[in-house]
Formats: structure tokens, sequence, C-alpha cells
């Protein structure tokens, strides 16, 4: 039946390492990332699911980390930007968006980095108009989008090898 | 947001019993609507019912005539779904088409028609195909499961197991999103079925989705987007807010029963 | 020799942070002990506060402190000062600047005003408390348009301000002008809104003060764009030395203006931690933020334009009545007034302007600057009336603008606005905007948009505008034994990438590697003082501050060189990061080296002798200049607008560091399609409740909304007011956009009827315009007011 009372605990792995945690049935996902794990490159920039800055990856899906409760990801392997590039290096997508600019504040990036890996892993090879759809989602208000699609484009050839 | 007992059943059975033991419980599908509630503090059950690891909940199944949609899948599985497609590829085209990326990946078909938000896109698929609604308890035409806006015919801890959408010769779905929220300001659903034309708006309705006789009438004497040509809804029952008026949304059903028309024919 | 230019598009240094996860914004800091802030917010947008009950929250778990008007009375402590660049009304008399206070005192008079800060052990138990305290208003009538609030009988937000009136302000020739209108063959004249939007940058506001009682000192970590001008502020309201405060700001997630404000929150956060003698933490929701966060814009003008029978321009006149919100915030009552006002004309030989503009007070959220403040504004309402005037009178809007264009001969020029156009070439960058429009073939265009069943459209807006913001910069840099180079300097990158461009007019100028310039910026303790960001100058006076000091240290460096060479101070010359006397020449690497050796150093000279401070003013504001065109097919069913294309010609002087200039214009331009299209803050009319506080109703825009842009550069006239001849460019995109597009819309409805539609161009708009074919009133806004 699962939890009784409001402290259920619980084990999941984050970036590849298995985590438990006591939380509270309203934890959400973001705040136990943020909060009990320390991992503060995921971001909060609204409160009713439209800016994507929370975006992580839950079993290989990208998901809105503030629109979901922590217990929920009881089980799950999740991702965060920390995750893509753990000796500090860039993956190939965060190369491209250091190469195109795709970036200004940093504040939108960590959730439109991982919209980008997991819109290519669907998409390997998308077109222009593929990226700026899949990218609605996730609010930029400092670049314009262009050097960001510019830069999915690229991070997705390079990813294709 | 205020706190609450969370519990996670595993099958639809605990599900109920656990709803109907607490005070004062809501079910949680996807969460994708009903978290960011929580958070506004707009609703504050004592309990919440989380539905994702009831087993018997999700998945697709298509026959010869219908195609059935458990509760949880999510609309990125329908999205996606190539059966789906092949029997009714409108509904891929809505699902495909709710929320986000992200939003898709969590949220469900079910989750949708029982909130029944007078802008979500689901409920005009169950109108427009005259989907079943299957529940823990009986089977709901859909004629009779909607009830107002964010209202239904369910019960109090009813469960929504699947829906049984017939496949229809054809259909189409198009959407003129909110500007701000990308809901819909105004969706159209539009089916030929052996049985007629159906033809079901979400976004519009003062009441939620609706059958708007005029368009119906014209389509169902030729389904084409020229018989709609000079057809015009009337506004009275239509919402008005800042990024709408009433007139606007009638004038706009029409252009997306158009669009969608042409869709099911594949023309567009 | 210097690894590095100006302008070379080098990748930027801080990116490696932000892509990984690793930036470290305001609400990635924790402090030990720390308790969290909540801001009770007045629900009412006019009420007197009866009482406040804080006994209601007292016991109420992990609840500390509520602070409220009692204290702030009690400790004396002072209402926030305007610093609006014009002070006075045009009949000499001071503007009515009514006390600010970071907390309501007597009444409340927007909704979401400060009301009460509770500070309890969590956030959570901070927000319950909040929820609860107990406050007793009684509700006023409220008003929230500008133009009604300074009508008789209006709602009065001050007993001491007739007509909510803030600033009553004029600039230019108004006898000369009325003389040219009587002269003119044609006037026309249009009511033009610029609505009211606000900056949503995605890091919303937050703030960390903490109090350190043995030394009596402050430290408040802070996400603002203007941490020198804040703290002397904050110090003055809480009656402290502004030495005893450090402020930072750490990485910011963008501003936009709306982080430039002396906002409440820091000083009773301050206060707070004073208080509990611990540190306190507040960060606003993005409901709060929408509440909360300055607005801008908000402009409703009357523009009316002379000219003679061949479209030449006579006169130019521009009425505005701009809303400021209920208080005279940081600079507020300068942007419908002064801000708006010198760029009238635009790029266009006006040979007479006049100006009036009113600050009113109203019961809506803090105006402050967004984004350009005031020119883009100007740019809208002189593109609008110039085309306008183009289709009512039958002249072609691209030829009237071309004939109207100040000559390059002109310049320098002082336009009637007393605006001082030293350097540019309008009529170039409007045909090399033309030659690449040329490029993508209108026609082909054209015939792509009916063939989807819509109608094309196009328009090219120029612009003209100026740089603003604090005249004074000061540049560090200090010479590290390990080899890295400190460069502190007082502006704020809060995602212009100064860490990257700054280093690079260092490097470039010193000859030495971009890898060894360790950057700082936003810390009161780093820097004497600075400008923050703000007026796009960044690199106009940012840079010309690291220019100058990196010119300076060439200097103090010749004496260790001329040693190095056996050589005479007088006898070396610098050039690409190495000195030379005669044939024999040494890096700056190797001098630099050498200053921190005293066996190398000439006598008289200590280690560390090329650590250097400079502090460089701006003389007179820069003018940027340039042109947009943009064209769009409209939907008539939907009234829908997408983009076919969209071009750019900037002249911004010297140019630093061309890719991330793109990015400023990219950037700059989706914010002014935003605000065309999507944005907009409404209020209702009789409540004073904010409709769009959310997401959900304030539309950004997406991805899919903005188009590719192409963008050129003209450095054919880089400006002579500073060294580095840079103009300035963090604001021109959004200064040209709205008048492109909102334009280019337009042209695809002239054969409906259409003559004008007030922005947001929202879908409903458009096909309200084209069913109501075009019916207008031209003085829809103003009526009798102007």
């Amino acid at each position: 039946m699962g939890f009784e009372g409001a402290m259920p605990e619980i084990s999941l792995s984050i970036n590849g390492a298995p985590v438990t945690g006591t939380v509270e049935g309203r934890t959400l996902l973001v705040e136990f990332i943020r909060e009990t794990m320390k991992l503060t490159g995921t971001h909060t920039g609204c409160d009713t699911s439209q800016c994507g800055a929370c975006t992580v990856h839950l079993d290989g899906k990208a998901v809105k980390s503030c629109t979901m409760l922590a217990v929920q990801a009881d089980g799950a392997e999740v991702t965060t930007i920390e995750g893509l590039a753990p000796e500090g290096e860039m993956n190939p997508m965060q190369q491209a968006f250091n190469d195109h600019h795709g970036l200004q504040c940093g504040f939108c990036t960590p959730g439109m980095v991982m919209r980008a890996m997991a819109l290519v892993a669907d998409n390997p090879d998308p077109t222009e108009a593929e990226v700026r759809h899949g990218l609605e989602g996730n609010i930029c208000r400092c670049t314009g989008y262009q050097n960001i699609v510019a830069a999915v484009l690229d991070g997705a050839k390079a990813l294709r090898g | 947001m205020e706190e609450f007992t969370y519990t996670r059943p595993a099958t639809a059975d605990d599900a109920t019993g656990a709803h109907s033991a607490a005070e004062d419980a809501m079910y949680m599908a996807g969460g994708q609507t009903l978290i960011p509630v929580l958070k506004q503090g707009l609703a504050m059950p004592t309990d919440v019912v989380d539905l994702n690891r009831v087993g018997d909940l999700a998945g697709i199944q298509v026959t010869g005539d219908a195609v059935t949609i458990g509760a949880m899948t999510r609309h990125a599985v329908v999205a996606a779904s190539a059966e789906v497609k092949g029997a009714i590829p409108a509904l891929t085209v809505l699902a495909g088409g709710i929320g986000d990326a992200q939003v898709r990946n969590r949220g469900t078909m079910g989750g949708s028609l029982a909130n029944n938000d007078p802008s979500a896109d689901y409920p005009s698929a169950v109108l427009g195909l005259g989907a079943t609604v299957t529940t823990n308890q009986r089977e709901i035409p859909a004629d009779e499961f909607f009830d107002g806006m964010f209202a239904t015919n369910l019960e109090d801890g009813e469960l929504i197991k699947s829906v049984t959408y017939p496949i229809p010769e054809k259909a189409g779905y198009a959407k003129f999103p909110n500007p701000a929220s990308r809901y819909a300001l105004v969706g159209v659903f539009v089916a030929k079925t052996a049985g007629g034309v159906r033809v079901a708006v979400t976004g519009a309705g003062q009441d939620g989705v609706f059958r708007p006789a005029e368009v119906e009438a014209a389509l169902s004497a030729d389904f084409s987007a020229a018989a709609l040509d000079g057809v015009t809804v009337p506004a009275d029952d239509l919402m008005t807010d800042m990024h709408a008026a009433a007139d606007y949304r009638a004038h706009l059903i029409v252009v997306m029963a158009k669009r969608a028309v042409n869709q099911a024919n594949g023309q567009g | 020799m210097s690894n590095v230019k100006i302008g070379e598009s080098l990748r930027r240094v801080e990116d490696l942070r932000f892509l990984t996860g690793h930036g470290r914004y305001i609400d990635d800091i924790n402090l030990d002990g720390q308790a969290r802030a909540v801001v009770v917010r007045s629900p009412y947008a006019h009420a007197t506060i009866n009482s406040i009950d804080t006994s209601s929250v007292a016991d109420m778990d992990g609840v500390l402190l509520v602070v409220t008007r009692d204290d702030w009375q009690r400790e004396g402590f002072k209402p926030m000062p305007t610093k609006s660049g014009v002070k006075n009304n045009k009949d000499g008399t001071p503007l009515s600047q009514p006390d600010r206070h970071a907390l309501a005192i007597d009444r409340v008079r927007y909704v979401g005003e400060p009301v009460a800060l509770v500070v309890a052990e969590t956030l959570q138990q901070a927000q319950d408390a909040a929820e609860a305290l107990d406050v007793d208003y009684d509700e006023l009538d409220a008003v929230t348009d500008p133009v009604k609030a300074l009508a008789p009988g209006a709602p009065q937000l001050w007993d001491d301000i007739p007509n909510n009136l803030c600033l009553d302000f004029e600039l230019g020739d108004k006898d000369g002008t009325e003389k040219a209108f009587a002269e003119a063959d044609h006037v026309v004249s249009l009511d033009v809104l610029n609505n009211r939007v606000t900056a949503v940058p995605i890091e919303p506001r937050g703030c960390i003060a903490s109090y350190d009682a043995s030394e009596d000192k402050y430290t408040l970590y802070n996400a603002s764009q203007n941490v020198h001008a804040n703290r002397d502020t904050f110090a003055e309201v809480l009656n402290i030395d502004p030495a005893k405060l450090d402020h930072i700001a750490p990485d910011v997630g963008g501003g936009f203006g709306a982080k430039n404000s002396g906002y409440p929150e820091p000083p009773l956060c301050l206060y707070a931690a004073k208080r509990l003698g611990r540190p306190v933490k507040w960060i606003n929701s993005r409901s709060e933020s929408f509440l909360s966060d300055t607005h801008g814009r908000g402009q409703s003008s009357r523009v009316e334009l002379a000219l003679k029978a061949d479209g030449t321009f006579m006169g130019l006149r521009t009425t505005t009545i701009g809303g400021i919100g209920a208080y005279a915030w940081t600079v507020g009552p300068f942007t419908p007034t002064g801000g708006s006002a010198r760029t009238q004309g635009g790029p266009y030989n006006f040979p007479a302007m006049y100006y009036s503009g009113k600050a009113v007070l109203t019961n809506t959220a803090p105006m402050d600057p967004y984004r350009g403040a005031g020119r883009p504004e100007a740019t809208f309402q002189t593109e609008r009336i110039v085309e306008y005037a183009a289709r009512k009178l039958g002249f072609d809007p691209i030829e009237l603008r071309r004939k109207n264009l100040m000559p390059k001969e002109m310049l320098p020029h002082k336009t009637p606005m007393g605006l001082d156009v030293d350097s540019g070439d309008f009529p170039k960058l409007f045909e090399m905007t033309m030659d690449m429009v040329a490029k993508a073939d209108q026609a082909a265009l054209k015939a792509k948009a009916e063939a989807a069943g819509k109608k094309y459209g196009f328009a090219i807006a120029p612009y003209l505008e100026c740089t603003g913001g604090g005249p004074k910069e000061h540049a560090g840099v200090t010479f590290n034994k390990d080899g890295s180079v400190e460069l502190a300097v007082g502006t704020s990158s809060t995602g212009m990438g100064h860490e990257t461009s700054l280093a690079q007019i260092l490097a470039a100028a010193l000859g030495i590697e971009m890898g060894r310039v360790k950057f700082q910026q936003s810390d009161t303790t780093a820097t004497p003082l600075g400008g923050g960001h703000g007026g796009s100058r960044g690199m106009e006076v940012g840079g010309n501050a690291v220019k100058q000091a990196a010119d300076e240290i060439i200097e103090l460096a010749k004496p260790i060189a001329a040693r190095l060479l056996q050589s005479e101070t007088e006898e070396v010359d610098f050039e690409d990061g190495t000195f030379k006397a005669g044939a024999s020449s040494v890096s700056m690497n190797d001098v630099i080296e050498a200053s921190q050796d005293a066996d190398k150093l000439p006598e008289g000279m200590e280690p560390g002798c090329l650590n250097h401070s400079s502090v460089f003013e701006r003389g007179i504001i820069s003018i940027p200049n340039g042109v947009h065109a943009a064209a769009v097919a409209v939907d008539t069913d939907t009234g829908t607008v997408e983009f076919l294309g969209y071009w750019v010609m900037d002249d911004f002087g010297t140019i630093i560091n061309p890719m991330l200039a793109d990015g400023q214009v990219m950037g700059g331009v989706a914010q002014g399609i935003g605000q065309a299209f999507l944005e907009d803050i409404v209020y209702d009319p009789d409540t004073g409740q904010l409709v769009t506080g959310s997401l959900m109703d304030y539309g950004l825009p997406h991805a899919d909304e903005i188009p590719n842009m192409e963008i050129g550069y003209y450095e054919g006239e880089p400006t002579k007011k500073n060294p580095l001849g840079v103009k300035g460019a963090g604001e021109a995109g959004c200064v040209g956009a709205c008048p492109a597009v909102v334009n280019a819309v337009l042209d695809a409805l002239k054969d409906d009827g259409v003559t004008h539609i007030d922005m947001p161009l929202t879908p409903q708009k458009v096909w309200k315009a084209i069913r109501d074919k075009g019916a207008h009133d031209p003085k829809a806004l103003l009526g009798d007011a102007a």
C-alpha cells in the first residue's frame, strides 16, 4: 500500500549514485535535489510549471522537477545537469551551447540543456522547426533563442558522431 | 504547499480504499495540474492518493473497432503510439499538442478527464468520438460524463480506469493555443463515424466541452471545410477573458473546425 | 604577443560553470544558522491599514520575528529616495515625491505592497505565518490608469499631491514647434500606447542579509544589478554608514532593469538579521515577482507630425501620460519625462520638436527602468507616426523615411531635444539594411505568405538611442605572484558576459593571455565605486575604465621595461604586448614578472607596483543607432502573425566581441517582439487587482515565436566620446523591434483599412481590427487630456 504517515523514506539514483532520504509527502523533487542533495544546478524560475528551468531526466525522460513530488521519484534514476559531465568537462551539447553563445545569464540553461539532451535522444537529427517546437516547455529571457537553437542543432550533430 | 498524507497504492482497489478511508482525499495522476494547484493552495486535501504505481491503469489496446487507453497512460506515450496513429491519428495529434514535452512525459489522459479543465484537450476527443469511460464502478458514455467546468459525473472516489474510443472513419483535431499558457483557447475535435458526424469544442464553453450543433449539422451534410463557410456559432454561452472575448472564440471555433476537417480529410 | 584582440568572438569563460550546474545564484547560497523571511503583501490596491496584530502569529511554530511599520517608525528609518534625473516640474517647482518606506505605514497603495516581514526557522513556517498574520484594512477606491488618475474626481493616492501628478515635464521649443505645425501642409496625429510590461528575469529576486555585531558590520548578498547605488540607498534608509555594509551580487539570472532599483526587501532583511543576530534569507516567488518587481513602459501618448507637401518633416510634438506606480521609485519619474524625450524624432532631421510628459501616480506596482527605459517608447512613438502619416498621406513609408534621415554631413548635430549626435551615417545604415533585405527576395517571401493564405507585410524602422546609467566606473587590476591577474570592475553583468568581454579588453590591451585574468564584479568591497548595469553602459563606461587602467599600467610598466632593455623610459614603445626600445624588446609578461621582483625593478619601485586602479568618467552619453526591418505573414482567419524575416544593422561603434553583441541584439529583439505581440501587464480597473499575475496569463515568447535574425554591424563611425569608440549595445534590440514588427503587421493589413492597433498585437486584437475594417479613433487614449 506504500507509505503511511507523513514522512516517507525514498531510495533513488541521482546522477548514477544511490541516494536515500526522508521526505514529506509534499516535498517537491526540485526541493529534494536542491536542498537535500545540494545539487543547485537545477533551478526554480516559476510556480506554474511554465519556465522549465527545473527540468531533469527521470528514467531518461525530461520532466519538470517542480511539478513532481520527490516521493514519486522513489526507485527512479534521476539525472541533473551536474550528471551530464561529471568530470567537470562539457559534453557535446554543453560545448555546443558554449560555441554558439546559447546562454547569457545561465539561469534557464541547465533546464534548457537537459531538455535539449532529451530532445535529441528522441530525435537525433531534428530540423530547426522541430527544435524550436521541442523547446516549448523552456523559457529563456536573455538569448532570443536563436543561438540556443543553433546550439541544439550543432549539439545533436556532435552527439550523432 | 499544505501538508497531506501521501499514499501510493499498488492496485485500483487499494486506491479507492485509501480514498474512501481518508477525510478529504484527492487522486494524483500525472500531477501536472494538481501539483501547481496544491502549490497555490487552491486545493488542500488531507490525503493524496498517488495512482502512478497502480499496475493495471496504463496501456493501449487497439481492436478492430476501438482504441482503449488506460487512464494512467501518459500523453507522450499516446502521442508516440504507432497503433493509435494507425487507428485514430487525431488522438496522437491531440496528445502530442498538450502542454509541452516535459508535461507530456508526466501528464495522463485520466487525470486530464477527471479534472475537466475547460481548456484541456482530451475532453474534446472523448466527446467528439463518443467514447466510453470505464471506471471502477461502471461504464459512462461520453455524453453523460462531463458536467460543466471542472466537473464530471464521477462519484466521490470513483476512479477512471480506461477510456474506449470507437474508431471513426476519420477524425481531426485543431487547437488554437492561449498565447500565454498555451492551453486551448479553442480546440475542436471532429469525427466522421458510421453513426454520423460528431464535433466537440474545448476551451471555449462556459460549461466546458460541448458539441456545437451548427457545425455538426453542416458537416453532417458535407464533411468538408467548405461546408463550414458562412456557418456561425452563437457566442452567448462562450467564455470571455483577457485573451479572447466570446465573439472571437465563436469565430475561432469555425476556423479550427475547418482545420480539423481538413486534417481529417488528409488535406493539411 | 597578445592572444586576443578587440573584435574577436571569444567564447565565454563564465559558460563552463553555468553549463555544468555550478553557477552560484542567490538561492544557491545558504549561510549557517539562516532564518527564512516571507513578505506579507497587500491584498488591496488601496486601503487604510487599521491594525496589524502580530500576536496572531507570535506563537506559531518556528516564528522568530515579525517586522511591521511600528518597528520602522520606532527605529526612525528613512524613506527610499528617488534618484530621477529630472527633479523639477516645468514651472521650476520640485517634483512631488511621496515617502516610500520599505513597509506601508498608513495606507497600502498597490496590490503586493509590503506590509510586514515574517521571519521563521523554515520557509514553510514563514509562509504559514505570513498567511495567518492578521492585518485589518479599510478598502479605498483605487485608480490604475494614469490618464484616469489625472482626471478630476479620481481617487487620490496622496493627500498632498493634487491629481496624482508627480512630475510635469517639458522639453524642446514649444513656440517654434507650434509655428512649424501652423505652417505645415499636413498634420497627422495619433494616440499610441506603449503597453505596460515587466522584465521577468527567469531568476526571481532574492537576498541574504547578515550582521556581525562584533564589528557592527552588515553583509548583503543580493540578486542586484547595481550594488553600489543600492548599498547607499539601504544604508541611508537604515541610518548606517555605507562603509559598514558589504553588498555583493553573486551570479545574477537576468535583470533587464528589474534588479536595478532600491527594493524594500533587502533593508527589511538587513534589519531582521540585526534583530535576530542570524542571517535572514528571502527569495521571491514568481507570482510575487509579478506583483512586486518593477514594471516598465506603460505610456499613453499623442504623437503629432507636421510635414511639407513633399513629405519633408517640419515638426514633431509628443504628449505623454505615463504611470509610475504608487510611489516615485528609484528613477521612475524620469522614464516618461526626460527618459522618453531625449531620442524623440530618431535619426530624422526635425527642425522643431516639443515633448511634454506627465509622470502620474497610480495604484499599481512600481515603475522603473525596463531595458531601454524611454528610448523604446520614443522610437515607437516616432516610427508609428511616420508610418501612419505615410499611409494617411499616400507616401511610400520607405521613401518617406529615406527622404528625412539626417544626412551624414549634418553630424555632429545637436537635436532639438538636446541630444549630442556626434557620429554615425544613418542613410548608409538604411541602405545597408535594404541591401540585406533585398537578398532575402521580398517577392518570394510574399508569394510564400500568399500561398499559405496569409497576408504579407514589411516594415523598416531606423532607430537612434542613447546610453545612460552611472557615468563613473572603477577598474582595479592586481598582478599576483602566481601569474594570475585580478580584474575588479564596478559594472554588473547579469548575463551580458563581462567576465569575458572586460577581460578581453584588458588582455588585448596588455597583450597577456585571457586565461590569466580573474574577473570580479558586483562587490562593494572589491571596488570602491561602481555604476552597476543600466543604460547599455557595460562596454561604454566599464570597458573604457578597463582600457584606461590598462593604458595607465602600460605607462607604469615602461620604466621596468626600460631597465630590462637597458634603455630609457622615454625610448620605450609598447605595441601588441611587447615593449621595444631600438632593436631590443621585452614582453609584457616578462615585465609583469619583473614587477614582482625587487631585484629587477628600477630604484624607487616596489614589487606589486603595477597594481593599479582607475576611474573612468563618461563625458557625454553615446548614441547607438541602426535600422531594424521585419517581414511577416498574417493569418487573417485567426489574427496570428508569423515571421518571414528579420534584419538588423547596428552602429554600436567599436564592437568588442561580436558574438556577445549578437546576443544582446537577439535578446533585445526577442523582448521587443514579446512586448509587441504577447506581454501585457493588466490590472482590473475597478479593483486594482493584477490580472496577469503568472506566466499562465502573462505571455513570454517561446523558441517557436522568435525569428532568426540577420545582424550586421557598421564600425565606420566609432564615437570619439570615449577611447574605445564604443556606443553601447545592450538595449538597442528592444528599441528597434517594436516599431519594425508592429508596422510590418499594419503593412500587411493596409488593404483591410487597418491603420493602427495598440500593442500587444494579440491574435484577438489583430482579428478584431480586420473584422472592424480598421475603425479606429486616433484620439482613443488621451481624448481631450492632451
